[in-house]
Formats: C-alpha cells, structure tokens, sequence
C-alpha cells in the first residue's frame, strides 16, 4: 500500500470518512434500494460537461474539465447518489531538457495522473498508486498520437493531470465498496484525455488532431436481450456493467489513438463498443470545439486581430544548447 | 447634399446609430462654405431661415448658420429643423440620434452586425475606433467599458482626423515608417463579459434585432425565399462578438444542436440504433450523430475556479465589473489633486543615491597598527585570540576540592642521590621488593639473568635500571621512576644517576622530589671517594633545588659488620658538610642498612645481633616520617616536562612531568612554552592508572592531543593558557658557588631544560645567612660564597621568579641559584 509506505505526511486514515448513513437505511431493507440512482438519460446521451481552459496563469497550458453530477433525488440522505468529475490538467513546456538528458529527436512526453486524496470516496495516498500510474500509462499513449513530437527535438513537457474528483466503481450502497470494480477509472481515463487534449491545444503546440475521450459500456438490461450499449455510463447508475471501453479519439482523422477494454465483451461486442466509445468521445470533442471557438472569438475579438490566429503563447520556445 | 468619400458612406452604412456626431461636424464646416450649393438652395434656405427663426421665437439664441445646417439636414422642412433645433440647443436635453428614415434592409443589418463584431484590420476600422470614442466623449451609451486603445504618438486632432482621414498617411512612405509614426496597439484583454448594462437604449435596440433577425431568419427558412436564405446564412457567418449588444439576451434560448459528420462509416455493419432517433441525411452516406447541447453550467466549485476568465455569459444578472466603472475614493477632492506624492524622490531612490555616493567614495584605508620591531607584541598577539572550544569535554571539577574531598594518602616524591657504585638501585630494587612491589618470580628472573652475565649483585639494581645500556654498564644512566605505598604515604622514587657523566639527568629527577635519600657507601675508601665525587655535588644539587629534608641512607654496612664506629664516623663528617652546604641538621637523618641483604629497608632482621646498637628507625619508617612539601594547589599550573613519547595509536602524543604547581584535569587547555603551542589533554594517567585531575607535587602522564610533537621538548613547560610563563632572555639570579665564579659562558640547567648562556655580570657577594650585601661587583665568587649574578640566555626560556636554576661549565657544576627576576 502507498499509503503505508508514506512516512513524510501525517495522512489520514485510510479508510476515509463518509458521510452518514442513516438508520433507516439499515432497519428498511428495501429502502437502501429505493436511494439506488436510476439512468433517467437515453442510451445514447451523455452527461452534461463543462470544460474551460487558461485556468492556471502560470501553465502554458491548463484546462479545466467537469461532469457535474445529477441533482439528488433523495432528500433523505446525505450522499450524493452520482459521483461527479473533476479533473485539472496543466501542461509544462516544451521546454529544454536538462543537460544530462540523452539525446531525444523528439518531444518527451511525461505524464502524471493524481488523484487528489479526496478525490474518491476511498481515501487516496500522496503517492501514486498503481491504478494512477497505470491511467497515467494510458493517457500518454492517448495524447503521444496527437502530439508532433518531431518539431521539438531536446524538449520535453510535462502534463499533470489531477483528479480533484474522480468516478465511483459503483454506487456508495452497492455490496463490495464503491470502489471495488474500478469501472470508474474508465470515466476518469476519458475525462483525463479531454481536459488534457484541451490543455495542450491550450498551450499551442502542434497537434495533427484535437483528442477527446469517450466511455461505452454494456450493461446488463433484462428488457433489452441482456444487455444494452450505453454511451458515458455512470457507474453508480449500473447495477451490473459487463464490458466497458475508453477511447482517445480523434474527430478529424477518425482515428483511435487509445483503447481501453475492459470486461467481457466479446469479438463483435468489443467492436460496438469501441464504437460507442468513439461516438461519446465526439460528444466531449464538441464541447471542447465549441469552447475553443468561443475563445479564439474572445481572443481575436479583444486583440483586434484579423481571424484571430488562435493561442500559440509558447510556439517559438528559445532552445538552450 | 455634399458628395461624401466612398468611405465615409460605408462608414456610415456600418455606424448609423453611433456616428452622428462626426456627420454633423461634417455637415457644419461644410455648410459654412457653402460649397455645392445651387442658386435654388440659397433662396429656399434663406427663406426657411426666416421661417425658423419666427417659429423658435427671440428668447431661442441660435445662430442663423445652426439654422441653416439643421434645414440643410432637414430638406428645408422647417418644422422638422424647429423641433431638432429645440431638442439640441434647449438646455439639458441631449442630442437625440438620428434615426435612419428609411427601414434598414436585410443586408444593411447583416453587414451591420458584421462590422460591429468582425475586426477587418483595415483603417476603417481605427476610425470607427476613434468615432467610437468621439461618441463616449458625448456621453452616449457605449457598451465599451475602457476607450478603444489606440494610442497615437502624436496627439492628432479628431476633428482634423476625421476631416481629412485620407490625408492622415500622405507622408507615411510604404516601407521603413518612422518610428515617432508608428503607433503602439496594446491589446487589451477583454473584460470580463457580463450580460447587457441595465438600462442601456442601445442595448435594448440591439436585442430586439437581433431578435428581429432571428424571426426573420425563421420565417426565411419557412418560406424558402433563396435570397432571404442567403441573407441569413451571412448572418450566421458573422463572427460572433463578445460585445454584449449583439449577444443572444438569454441563455434560456436552446442552442441549436451541433452536428457532426463522421468521414468515414465507423464499420462495415449498419448501426440502427445509434442513428435510429435522427433523420437520415439525404445524399450522402456518411453517418452523422447529433448531440444536444452537451456544455454544461460550471458547479459552484468550478465557478470559484474559473470566475477570473469566465468566457460564458452568465445571464443578465451577471454585471461586468471592471475595475475601470469604480472610480478611486476621494480622486475628485481638490486635496487629492494637489498631493504629488511622486513629486519627491521615493525612499527607495534616496538609499539607492545614498548607496551610489557611498559607493564612488574611496574606502577608507584601514587603521593598520605599525608593527614595531621585536616578537613580543607578535606573540602577545598570538595570545589574543579567542580560545578555541576543547573538543574534550572537561568535566569542569574543582580539582582543589576534589583532592580535599578524596583524602588521598599523602604523596611524596624523593630522588635517590649518591656516588656512583654506592649501591642505589640496589637499594631501591631491595625496598620494592621487600615491599611487595615487584614479586619473586620477576625477582628470581633477574637473578638468573644478572649471573648469565657474571652481575649476580646487581640483580636488584635491575628492578631500576630497565634498559640494556643500563644492565650491561651497570650503571643507570636516566632516571628511573617506580611507585610504592607504605601505610600513609604514596612514594614515588625517582632513582637518579650516580655517575658524573649524566648530572644533567640527576638534576631533571632532583628537581622533581620533595626530598632525596642520599645513599653512601660505608665500606672503606668508598665513601671518601664518594665525599669527593658525587657524593657532595649531589648534596649541593639537591640542596640547591630546593630540597630541605635529606636521608642518609649508609648502605653496605653488612661489608663493614655493622660497625657503629664507622657509622659515627660518616655520620660526622657527613653533617658538618651537609651544613655547610645550608641543610639544617634537624633535617637529616643517617639510617644504617644493607640493600643486597635487605636488612633495615623495611624491617629490622632481629637475629642480628650486630645491630643492636641502633636504635633508629629503618629507611622506609624514615621515609614516612617526612613531612612533605606544601603543595601550591592555588598557583597557576606550572609543568614542566620530564619525557615525551608516543604512547600507542590511542594516544599519539603523551608526556609526563611533575605538576609544580597549579592543578589540571581532562579537558584542559594548557599552553607549552616557549613553543606557545596549545594542547588539549585527553586523558591523565597516574602511576599507570586513569584519573580525572591532577594535582601539584604529582608526577602524571598526561596524553594531549590538537598539538604537533615538534612543540614538545624535554624541559618546556606546560602551564595554564590564561597565566603563561613568561620567556626570558636575562635574569638576575642569587647562587651558591660550588666552584670559582667568573664571568664567563655556562649551561643554565631548570629540571630538564638546558640552554646556553652566559654569565655578564657578578652584582654583589651577599651573606649566606642574613643575604645582606657583602660586596658589591666583586671579580670573583669563590667556591661556597652567595653571590648575585646576572645570567644571559642565549634563547628565551620560560623561567619564573622562584625557580632554582644549576649553572654547569665543562661538565661540572659551577653553581645553583634561585631566580629573582
């Protein structure tokens, strides 16, 4: 555990503290599931996002994404039925790499996905953890198709994304833990994509595409021969998700820079399901689209530049050595 | 009407609501001129003049050419000029915009809405800048919150811009512009966007056209019309403007959902269910997905995280704040004009001029202290420095008490003394082996040893003398130091050399006791041998050195059968001698004994018979009945070094001396002149053993550290850091002559030091009892006469008031003395 081997923090205890449950709760047994959040969406509707970039002055580039989560339906209790999303990316370069870096041809790309320590509600280390550096793993490969790495040989940048509140694997009444099946790293790894692709465009380096994350899943729906292809699925809304998948996508190109299968999905399954991951992922580029627009329209607009040619702060970065 | 430029009507298609004022302006100069007036003008104008100047009455004062412009404006219509006229020149009625008269067509709004937003970067729009500002300038509502920033380096006349704009640059050449030319274009960051300024006419105008447009914008669709439909695609082209006059007035209003064509079919099986709720779009086979409008409001966090650049409207309620609408508190108080707080220099200008003055004048030379001729002032310096933390930690004892409270047996010192061959090793060897010291085996080891080379008598002297130069001469040649105990008394024996040669050593171990066991052999001609020889300079040595009290030890008296008559006969003439040389006869006692057979050492052997005649004590009770010499605790440490050695890789550096005065413990810095090089002591060893101090009238081993052994020499002295000896190179001393004093070139012996010196001047003879002047610079002192005398050194030598000094020429002892300074 991470957070045992932390000894340079008091840290808190690692179970985390939640809100309370009431008796009720516990004495009804048929209550518990009346607070089960229910999708009221269509199959094929996302989650409301918001996403905003330039957030941190002193990145070159920063975005700022969020799916807020869904009105509580019940008074009753105190925990919001539906985790939301929120998640900061900042990007850091390019810049020169130091000088006993080896030689690189090309752009280095780092990555670091945290998730704040109380991000979830299981209470997260400082340091860490192998599911944050695996999703760091994935964004990397997600945004390394993006970036035209070969235009800044000798640099690096650096993307640090955190997860200020991250997806639940499941509903907080769900037998298990919330956190037990991880179908929620798989929001976070779309969000992450999303507000990170934001950011670099952000910070104007060179990019063959814009790159946006999408979640699908398949669920188990008894109406629907067993189970139904939803696009962004919220995890505590599912009682049981069979297959899940997150993408990096890139509208233009059509192409898919990142994949992430998970669950039984099946050969033609894992198919649609790429798919729907690949139509939620449009969904998430068209915010991001209309966001860019809107900025470049308030950017040209209050530099009285013609067409105002977009933000390219730190195009021409000044190489040392 | 005056024909306009080309780019004026533009500028007025664009700006019909905001650049009134500059028309008019326009109107007005050229009104006076009159140019372009036909002759049917002329009479139609002057008689409406007439007609308005009846109408507005005398009380009305307009002058007749702001009547004639407003008829020209009017086409004469005097009714219309009237109530313009009445509008603009009443008091306090501002001037109304002039509505356009015919209705603006569908591309006039388009092109409109077009040239508010859309920054085409040519000049027209720097003049729709400055008009812009011409027209804040008149206080009419503006949806800009600061002026437009265009900033000219040279301050151009708006009228004179605007009159003749197209003369502005006739003297700007295409390339290489002057820099005083150029202008400076800050981009000004837009402020934050809120919804429209509340009561804002203008604002209201343009959301009901914008409104309009979108009705219109409908109803085109509706109806097909193909030029309507162009017209409002060019409306959708516009760019958007952030200003808040052509932005949608609600948010409430659904926004249009976007639609996004996928390129490429996503698979080769059809996907019903993703495009089942769209229509499917006719012509193409491309997949098209359609999501509402997926932008979300920011939560409460995300709104306190990004409120600073906040890029959606937020509704009406939201009100711009620029910082520009508040107005400083109290800007507008005549106080506040009148305080020029930046008139004087800020007080980080006045340090930095002060610094800079400073820094211009030359450094003042640093008072160095001429360093006069002579080492003292350069040591005495040395001795400034501040003292080094000891890296032992000292136990900071109070070593005066400590020796009080440990009611240690008493500790004596003496040196055994006599002719060489009179049996003092021997003797000494005896009483430690009587006394239990050294043990049989050791003993009969030596034994055997002494008869393997036919010395079988000298095995006890072994005890003393160590080394192989010893053993096979069969004398010693350095002192010897061994320990015993006796009831009372803890005695330490500094066995000294017999033989003339090592005088010098004699006087290193004489110089440490508190008393001396003067060994004379009894056997016939051996002792007047001795009287002649060591016998009696040894007296005199240990006499001079300070030792008052004196054991006769009369040894061998086994070879002259214990004869009592012999013994009385040494005894005499060993007390008028000793008398002579100023021991008092109290002070000494005559012991008869035998160290090869060890009879009255330590204990009387009572077969014996021979002996019966004596009834004095043995040599040890002898000993203990010595009162021992006062110990000056109080004193600051004197030292003098007696040996320096290595003492193992724990202890580097050691030495050993008898403490003459003062006390010491671990952790003690002590100074060791004339090196003046500090020490540390680290450890103190005392008869073998570890202790924690020392005390004066002991012979320890102390074990330093933080010194070079270069600094240490046989004889220096370690004293106290804060009461250093002071090094002397000529000294007045009082001596007893053993031999013929002149003035002449001698060896100054103190304990173990030596130096070279001279003797320069005889002062006076004194009286050897009362010390009174007997004669002042006498040519000679004879052997036995005191004397005062004037020794130089030729090095300085650490050397007190009080210490006892030997003078030595030629291997002989000239004289010993008492320094006085």
């Amino acid at each position: 555990m991470a957070a045992l081997s932390d000894r340079r923090r008091i840290n808190a205890p690692s179970g985390g503290t939640s809100a309370p449950v009431f008796s009720k709760a516990l004495k009804e047994p048929g209550y518990l599931e009346e607070l089960r959040p229910q999708r009221i969406r269509a199959p094929k509707e996302l989650r409301k996002i918001f996403l905003q970039t330039s957030i941190i002055p002193s990145a070159s580039g920063s975005a700022y994404l969020e799916i807020p989560n869904a009105p509580s339906s019940h008074p009753a209790t105190l925990i919001p039925p539906t985790s939301s999303l929120k998640i900061a990316a900042s990007v850091q370069g390019p810049k020169p790499l130091p000088r006993s870096a080896p030689f690189s041809p090309t752009l280095l790309l780092s990555t670091t996905v945290k998730f704040a320590p109380f991000a979830t509600r299981h209470r997260r280390g400082y340091i860490r953890d192998a599911a944050e550096r695996d999703l760091g793993v994935h964004l990397e490969t997600a945004l390394r198709g993006v970036i035209i790495g070969e235009r800044w040989p000798k640099s690096g940048v650096e993307i640090v994304v955190t997860v200020l509140e991250g997806d639940e694997g499941a509903w907080w009444g769900q037998e298990g833990g919330s956190n037990g099946s991880g179908w929620g790293l798989l929001n976070v790894l779309a969000g992450c994509i999303t507000a990170a692709g934001s950011a670099i465009i952000d910070a104007g380096i060179d990019c063959v595409d814009m790159v946006s994350g999408g979640v699908a899943a398949f669920v188990q729906d008894p109406s629907a021969d067993g189970r139904l292809l939803v696009l962004d699925p919220s995890p505590a809304e599912h009682r049981d998700i069979i297959a899940a998948c997150a993408v990096g996508y890139l509208h233009s190109r059509d192409e898919v820079t990142e994949v992430w299968l998970r669950g039984d999905a099946g050969l033609e399954a894992a198919d649609s399901l790429i798919e729907g991951a690949a139509q939620a992922a449009e969904g998430s580029f068209s915010v991001m689209k209309e966001v860019f627009i809107e900025n470049l329209e308030k950017n040209g607009n209050a530099q009285g530049l013609e067409g105002a040619g977009g933000k390219r702060k730190h195009a021409d970065v000044e190489m040392a050595g | 009407m005056p024909p306009k430029s080309g780019h004026q009507r533009a500028k007025n298609i664009d700006y019909e609501d905001d650049d009134i004022y500059s028309d008019e302006e326009e109107y007005y100069e050229e009104g006076v001129e009159g140019d372009g007036m036909s002759e049917e003008d002329k009479q139609q104008m002057a008689a409406a003049t007439i007609k308005v100047k009846e109408a507005l009455g005398g009380s009305f004062k307009v002058t007749e050419t702001q009547i004639q412009e407003a008829l020209w404006h009017y086409y004469y219509d005097v009714g219309k000029s009237v109530s313009y006229l009445k509008n603009k020149y009443a008091p306090k009625v501002p001037a109304q915009p002039k509505q356009s008269q015919k209705p603006a067509s569908r591309f006039d709004q388009a092109a409109s809405a077009a040239g508010v937003g859309a920054p085409n970067g040519k000049l027209s729009s720097f003049i729709d800048s400055t008009t812009v500002c011409a027209a804040l300038n008149l206080g009419l509502e503006s949806c800009y919150s600061t002026p437009p920033p265009v900033h000219f380096p040279i301050s151009y006349n708006f009228d004179r811009l605007t009159e003749d704009i197209t003369n502005f640059f006739w003297d700007t050449p295409w390339g290489n512009v002057p820099s005083h030319r150029l202008g400076t274009i800050i981009p000004q960051t837009v402020a934050p966007k809120g919804g429209l300024l509340g009561g804002s006419k203008l604002a209201a105008l343009a959301a009901k056209r914008k409104q309009k447009q979108q009705e219109q914008a409908a109803k085109a669709e509706e109806e097909g019309n193909d030029a309507d439909k162009a017209v409002a695609l060019l409306d959708r082209l516009s760019v958007k403007s952030d200003r808040p006059a052509l932005l949608a007035p609600s948010d409430k209003a659904p926004k249009p959902a976007i639609r996004y064509q996928r390129k490429r079919s996503p698979s080769p099986q059809p996907q019903p269910q993703v495009e089942s709720d769209e229509e499917p779009d006719l012509g193409t086979t491309r997949p098209t997905m359609e999501f509402p409008d997926l932008r979300a409001q920011p939560s409460m966090f995300a709104t306190t995280l990004c409120s600073k650049n906040d890029s959606r409207p937020a509704g009406q309620s939201h009100q711009s704040t620029s910082f520009a609408e508040f107005a400083l508190p109290y800007t507008s108080m005549v106080e506040f004009k009148k305080v020029d707080p930046f008139a004087s220099p800020s007080p980080d200008d006045i340090v930095q001029e002060a610094q800079k003055r400073g820094a211009g004048r030359p450094s003042k030379p640093k008072a160095t202290p001429k360093k006069p001729a002579g080492d003292k002032l350069a040591e005495a310096v040395d001795k400034l420095h501040v003292e080094e933390a000891p890296r032992v930690k000292s136990k900071n004892l109070n070593v005066v008490e400590e020796f009080a409270k440990s009611e240690m047996k008493r500790m004596m010192n003496f040196v055994v003394i006599g002719h060489v061959d009179h049996g003092k090793s021997t003797l000494m060897g005896r009483l430690l082996y009587d006394l239990k010291v050294i043990d049989q085996r050791s003993v009969d080891k030596l034994k055997k040893e002494a008869e393997n080379i036919g010395k079988a008598s000298f095995a006890l002297a072994w005890v003393m003398d160590q080394t192989s130069e010893e053993r096979s001469r069969g004398v010693t040649v350095d002192i010897a130091t061994n320990n015993f105990e006796t009831e009372q008394t803890r005695f330490t024996i500094l066995d000294a050399p017999g033989h003339r040669d090592f005088i010098p050593n004699m006087i290193a171990g004489a110089s440490q006791a508190d008393f001396a066991v003067l060994v004379i052999d009894a056997s016939t001609n051996s002792f007047e041998s001795g009287l002649k020889g060591q016998t009696k300079e040894h007296a005199l040595l240990v006499r001079s050195m300070g030792v008052q009290r004196l054991i006769v030890a009369v040894n061998k008296m086994d070879t002259i059968n214990w004869s009592q008559h012999r013994f009385n006969e040494i005894s005499t003439q060993m007390t008028t001698f000793l008398t002579t040389a100023s021991f008092s006869p109290k002070q000494i006692s005559f012991i008869p004994c035998a160290g090869l057979t060890g009879e009255n050492v330590t204990h009387r052997n009572p077969d014996n018979s021979l002996l019966d005649w004596y009834t004095g004590p043995t040599l040890v009770s002898a000993l203990d009945t010595s009162a021992p010499s006062p110990r000056p605790l109080d004193k600051p440490l004197r030292l003098t070094i007696s040996d320096v050695f290595r003492g193992g890789i724990t202890n580097p550096i050691s030495i050993t001396g008898r403490i003459d005065a003062g006390t010491l413990q671990i952790g003690d810095q002590i100074l060791i002149m004339p090196s003046s090089e500090k020490a540390t002591i680290k450890a103190i060893e005392l008869d073998g053993e570890p202790v924690d101090w020392a005390v004066a009238g002991q012979i320890p081993t102390l074990h330093l550290q933080d010194i070079d052994p270069v600094h240490l020499r046989l004889g220096d002295i370690a004293c106290a850091p804060n009461h250093p000896v002071r090094l002397i190179k000529s000294f007045t001393c009082k001596i007893l002559a053993f031999e013929h004093v002149l003035p002449s070139s001698v060896d100054v012996f103190r304990g173990r030091l030596q130096a070279e010196g001279r003797i320069v001047r005889l002062s006076a003879t004194l009286d050897k009892t009362s010390g009174e002047v007997l004669k002042k610079k006498p040519r000679i002192v004879r052997p036995g006469e005191v004397a005062r005398v004037v020794v130089e050194l030729q090095r300085e030598l650490p050397l007190e008031v009080g210490v006892r000094i030997v003078l030595r020429e030629r291997g002989s002892t000239v004289a010993a003395g008492l320094l006085e300074g």
